[in-house]
């Protein structure tokens, strides 16, 4: 029966529709136009059918039946709007009303609440309930720093239980009692130890979950709203910004739009009051005598044109960050190669641009944009190299919220335990930095399935035990999975972003890729990446070696770290660097300090005085993504609009602005001057653009389906990548552990740290182990150790995790007071640590 | 903390069912045999034998009135139902009366921890209602006078 | 009819009826109740308690503000003068933990059509007595909750709609003019 659709007609206020069989009422009769209620009901997750407001008449049944769990059977016949289903309605909210706090003009929710809306328009205007309420407590208390509850105004719905549990999959709320002193909490209403990522606060129809930042602050009707993207990891989850008086006040998902639909993440939801610091940058600034004054626009342009003649070439660069719009990237690229001359150019300071070419090849970036949704229509996923629970956190819940509804096998391979494990089929822990051995072992196996004239089967056994042995696996582990990937006719595999970090692996991607298809299977692969628009950077052509669109350019250039070594060597002088910070985030902190300080001039673009605007000459204030208009493109190549809510305060100008007036310092004519037509350039400069449609808003997505494909990329027809070979990354033999970085879940580089509510969730740096290392040292988590490299030490706390790898630390990228960046040095293997507690 | 034979009780458990978390109920059963209730840390104890989280059992264990959570009863359980049959033929009163009686209000339990009385739900007696059950034992078709002389009967 | 009603006429000038007419009504005048108000010298007049003059905010019992911040009154204004901003208080200033930072009232766009009181949950915005409104700036034209929290001179339980003694004190930068409310006299407009 595989593939045959079965459908049924039914009859709904005598309106006919014919739907699908298993169709649930409830979407039949908004199909046909009809409006049924819901508290409980949310098509991504599980129904349960207990608020029973969606209560609808089947002729021939005595009972009135819950329309969100009763699918249509062929010729049923059913009424929504006769006045028995209307007075059931009215009942249940009198029911639903008789413990409800009703304290409305406290409560946050009050202007958007669901429960407002529906007594309004189906409720009892007067209820006969005599009792004294039934409470749950008398003050609100605190289940995390961001979230805030009152039990009193729940109704029950368990959309927070089962959101937390199908979707998020942290699993720390629960709903204890039965009836309605059922309470849905935490255990024993501790601080949730969770993803703080406050889904359940958005899709709770009540003001039951709260959150806290947002605390009494305002009102719904106050806020001024703009529909764009979230400016911190590749996902690209759709959101909506508001702002009362000037101030970004919450960021919020909407139900059925984007592909994220009500989800987001802690970075995204709580993350985005950066944009209103106080620490922002208001003005240009100048170095005057040693220390950055303020300045005028003209002063700064002047002093700018003073320094750098038109047409410099090759002693200029330009660093641009992965969080500018498409728009900005592109013109920034245009300056740098039209104006200066200049072909070194780069979009980040972490990676080697030999391997973000590769990177991109081997993941087919250039063949056109692969949606996350088609990727979980695959029979097998593999998630490798990628820390996806922490890194790209709303791409997890969609994988597991996909997982968890179809029969497919979900396949994970990392060091380190993340969320994501609870729903894999097999979850592989190799060493750190071994993807490769991992992809090749795992291709040998996939081949090992057919006999291969080739080579002997001996000598592959033994092949794949050095491999096993090198990337610290089981055989009967990578056995299970070559299994798994040949008993699928269609394979999906998200690569992330280790492959960066540990280039090695990036061509044997390529060639498992290769293999799996050449045995007739359908491959799809997915970078996942950790900065908004990296995609979109590379798209640009914010690359030394090739220009918009992956086109070819004429000459190659230098990538971050050879502009820096150039500029150690004194044959780079000048350098513009765009929203990157490049003194913290590329690896070996000194070495980059002392290259960035012989630059003759250092202009910096950002909109903090990062570490790397500390050491330059001059200064300009640009905008957030708040405060412009533009595209991004996601890591699935998806073009999204993101939209202008605030203007950018003081005198800093839109980054388009800063960019276009640099350039028209050497060339008045240098534009264009608006997003739209610089968009309008892009599609003509790269053609994977010239079709993509902005139009990108799913109405819903209870299939996981899209409306709209047309929002992704095209494939290059221009493109001219190729794939280097890297060798094999050694690490020192001193030791105990094998110390790898990342990014935290509730960080995004440094540019986070500007949070004032991420900031809360964690202000400490942590360093994670397995709970086995921490058993066999005797340190448990929460405590204070000394992590100590050859470079640097530092005093960290402990966090254990019970299905990491052994052997392997984690500190993350993010923390100003530890940059873990010292720990490295350049053209040294891999850094080991030893961790010991400290003591006082 | 979990006494060794309640372990074993959970280790035997878990043999009867396909997956841990189905052992749920049998482990519960088998921490309130310790002591009478079930404690916090028997439910974080509970959850990492079960693979679950703690929130998980604590969501199970409240819905039953048979679990104590974190609840220390006294040497009588007095368990009075509260449901329909019961209610009309005057449950609330006798509530009230042994709340006179033994001066507590429902839920607590007597300062010399003999008595805790506790409203359930339907104990499948509607025949013979009004009904309670102390500990183990089902006394039907109450009365003031009948619960009185019970009650002296425990004292 | 032309005739007579000519010697009529005549009759009536000879006589000055008409100006005796006129003048008793001026005599009459003299010798009745005065009815206007020697506002602000002497005197106030202190309006019914349906008056709509300056918002007052109000407390309850235990001199806790009603007021919960919930911004309904700013939603039901019809001309936007009212501006609320909550913020989180549990040390018992208001009756709730939350509470009002800010909550101000541009007069000069207000015009006391009493749609915030309808829209107060809690009975805390009313508009009240005073009706002195004017000022020589334009900043005072806007009150702020500090001064509205201030109960007014005419206490909510004065039944008004009485004129009352009154003293006119001119200051450097404002006048006063202050009623004394034991000293009234129930008067007609």
């Amino acid at each position: 029966m595989h593939g045959v659709i079965i459908m049924a007609t039914v009859k709904i206020n005598g309106k006919e529709i014919t739907v699908q069989d298993n169709t649930l009422i409830l979407d039949a009769a908004r199909d046909a136009g009809f409006e049924i209620p819901t508290f409980c009901y949310q098509a991504d997750l599980m129904g349960i059918g207990s608020c029973r407001m969606c209560l609808v008449e089947i002729e021939g049944q005595k009972k009135l039946q819950p329309s969100c769990i009763t699918p249509v059977l062929h010729g049923m016949s059913i009424n929504t709007e006769t006045p028995t289903v209307i007075s059931a309605r009215a009942s249940m909210l009198e029911f639903l009303l008789a413990n409800h706090a009703l304290d409305c003009p406290v409560c946050d929710k009050g202007g958007e609440c669901e429960l407002q809306d529906m007594v309004y328009k189906y409720g009892p205007h007067k209820g006969r309930h005599a009792e004294k309420k039934f409470k749950f407590q008398e003050k609100d208390y605190a289940l995390s720093p961001v979230i805030i509850k009152n039990s009193n105004r729940c109704v029950q719905c368990q959309k927070c239980v089962r959101v937390c549990a199908e979707v998020v999959g942290a699993n720390v709320l629960g709903a204890l009692g039965r009836g309605d002193h059922q309470e849905e909490t935490s255990f024993f209403r501790h601080f949730l130890d969770c993803d703080q990522d406050g889904n359940c606060i958005e899709v709770c129809p009540v003001g039951c979950f709260m959150r806290l930042p947002y605390r009494y602050r305002t009102r719904p009707w106050d806020l001024k709203g703009a529909d764009t993207v979230c400016p911190y990891c590749g996902t690209g989850c759709r959101m909506v910004i508001e702002h009362r008086d000037g101030v970004l006040i919450r960021s919020k998902a909407q139900l059925g739009v984007g592909l994220n639909s009500e989800t987001l993440c802690a970075r995204g939801r709580f993350g985005c009051d950066f944009a209103s610091s106080t620490e922002r940058l208001k003005t240009p600034l100048i170095r005057r005598g040693g220390s950055l004054e303020p300045a005028s626009w003209e002063e700064a342009l002047g002093y700018i044109k003073e320094h750098i003649p038109v047409n410099i070439g090759n002693k200029m660069g330009g660093i641009a960050s992965p969080r500018l719009t498409n728009e900005e990237l592109y013109l920034f690229q245009k300056l740098l190669r039209d104006i200066f001359g200049s072909p070194n150019l780069d979009s980040t300071a972490r990676w080697e641009p030999e391997a973000t070419e590769g990177f991109i090849k081997a993941t087919g970036m250039d063949e056109g944009g692969v949606s996350v949704f088609d990727c979980m229509e695959s029979d097998s996923v593999l998630v490798i190299g990628s820390h996806l629970s922490d890194e790209n956190p709303v791409t997890d819940y969609i994988v597991r919220r996909i997982k968890n509804t179809r029969r497919m096998s979900l396949i994970i391979a990392s060091p380190r335990e993340m969320k994501l494990d609870s729903s894999a089929t097999i979850k592989l822990r190799h060493s750190p930095g071994r993807e490769a051995a991992v992809l090749d072992a795992i291709a040998l196996a996939v081949n090992a399935g057919k006999p291969s004239p080739a080579e002997g089967a001996a000598l592959k056994d033994a092949k794949i035990e050095d491999l096993i042995a090198s990337a610290g696996v089981t055989k009967g582990a990578v056995e299970q999975i070559a299994q798994r990937l040949l008993a699928a006719n269609s394979i999906a595999i998200i690569a992330g972003m280790e492959f960066l970090r540990h280039p090695e692996g990036i061509p044997e991607l390529g060639l498992l890729k290769e293999a799996l298809k050449s045995s007739g299977k359908k491959v799809l692969v997915m970078p996942a990446l950790d900065r908004a628009n990296q995609r979109g950077a590379w798209e640009m052509g914010v690359h030394p070696a090739f220009g918009p669109g992956y086109g070819p350019v004429k000459d190659k250039g230098l990538g971050c770290a050879g502009m820096l070594e150039a500029a150690n060597r004194g044959d780079l002088d000048m350098m513009y660097i765009a929203g990157a910070d490049v003194a913290a985030m590329h690896p070996d902190e000194e070495f980059t300090r002392k290259a960035l300080l012989k630059l003759k001039l250092l202009v910096v673009q950002d909109i903090f005085l990062s570490e790397t605007a500390k050491l330059a000459h001059v200064v300009l204030p640009g905008s957030s993504f708040a405060e412009k208009e533009g595209t991004f493109t996601n890591q699935e190549g998806r073009a999204q609009i993101i939209r202008k809510l605030l203007p950018p305060p003081g005198k800093a100008k839109r980054d388009l602005d800063v960019i276009r007036a640099v350039g028209e310092v050497y060339d008045p004519s240098f534009g264009p001057k608006m997003p739209v037509l610089v968009l309008d350039e892009i599609r003509n400069a790269a053609g994977m653009y010239a079709h993509v449609s902005l139009a990108f808003n799913n109405k819903r997505n209870t299939e996981n389906k899209l409306d709209n494909r047309h929002a992704l990329v095209q494939g290059s027809a221009t493109s001219a990548l190729s794939v280097t070979r890297f060798s094999a990354a050694t690490t020192e033999p001193e030791g105990r552990f094998h110390l790898t970085t990342g990014n935290h879940l509730f960080h995004s580089g440094r540019f986070s740290r500007r949070s004032g509510t991420l900031l809360g969730l964690l202000s400490a740096a942590v360093v994670e182990i397995s709970e086995k290392d921490a058993a066999s040292l005797n340190l448990k988590s929460g405590d204070k150790v000394k992590v100590k490299g050859r470079h640097y030490e530092a005093i960290l706390s402990l966090k254990t995790k019970k299905g990491s790898k052994e052997g392997v630390a984690f500190i993350a990228e993010n923390y100003d007071d530890v940059p873990v960046n010292r720990f490295f040095k350049k053209g040294e293997p891999a850094p080991r640590v030893d961790i010991t507690k400290v003591t006082y | 903390m979990l006494s060794e034979r309640a372990k074993k009780e959970i280790e035997a458990a878990l043999r009867k069912y396909p997956n841990r978390k189905s052992a749920v109920m049998d482990a519960l059963r088998a921490a309130q045999k310790d002591k009478g209730h079930i404690a916090k840390d028997d439910m974080d104890e509970i959850a990492s034998i079960l693979e679950m989280r703690s929130v998980e059992v604590n969501a199970a264990a409240a819905f039953y009135t048979m679990y104590n959570v974190d609840r220390p009863v006294g040497k009588y359980h007095i368990q009075v139902c509260r449901n329909i049959s019961c209610s009309l033929l005057g449950a609330e009163h006798l509530i009230k009366h042994m709340e006179r009686a033994l001066s507590i209000k429902t839920g607590e339990t007597t300062p010399d921890k003999r008595f805790t009385l506790s409203t359930v739900e339907c104990l499948g007696s509607c025949g013979t209602a009004p009904m309670m059950q102390i500990n183990d034992d089902y006394h039907e078709n109450l009365t003031e006078a009948k619960i009185d002389e019970l009650l002296k009967k425990l004292e | 009819m032309g005739d007579g009603f000519k010697i009529f006429e005549l009759v009536k000038k000879v006589l000055f009826t008409d100006f005796v007419k006129g003048l008793s009504i001026t005599l009459g005048y003299n010798v009745s109740r005065s009815i206007t108000h020697r506002y602000p010298d002497e005197e106030k007049w202190i309006p019914y308690r349906r008056f709509r003059g300056l918002h007052t905010l109000n407390k309850d019992e235990h001199g806790r503000e009603l007021c919960v911040a919930c911004e309904l009154c700013s939603k039901a204004c019809p001309t936007q003068c009212i501006t609320v901003i909550p913020m989180e208080d549990d040390t018992g200033r208001g009756i709730a933990d939350r509470v009002a930072k800010v909550w101000k009232v541009d007069l000069v766009r207000c015009l006391f059509c009493g749609y915030c009181e309808d829209a107060c949950p809690t009975r805390a915005v009313r508009l009240g007595r005073e009706y002195e409104l004017a000022c020589i700036d334009s900043r005072c034209n806007v009150r702020q909750r500090e001064e509205l929290l201030h109960p007014q001179p005419t206490p909510e339980a004065f039944e008004g709609g009485v004129v009352a003694r009154a003293t006119f004190i001119r200051k450097k930068r404002s006048i006063k003019v202050k009623a004394d409310l034991m000293n009234t006299k129930k008067r007609s407009i």
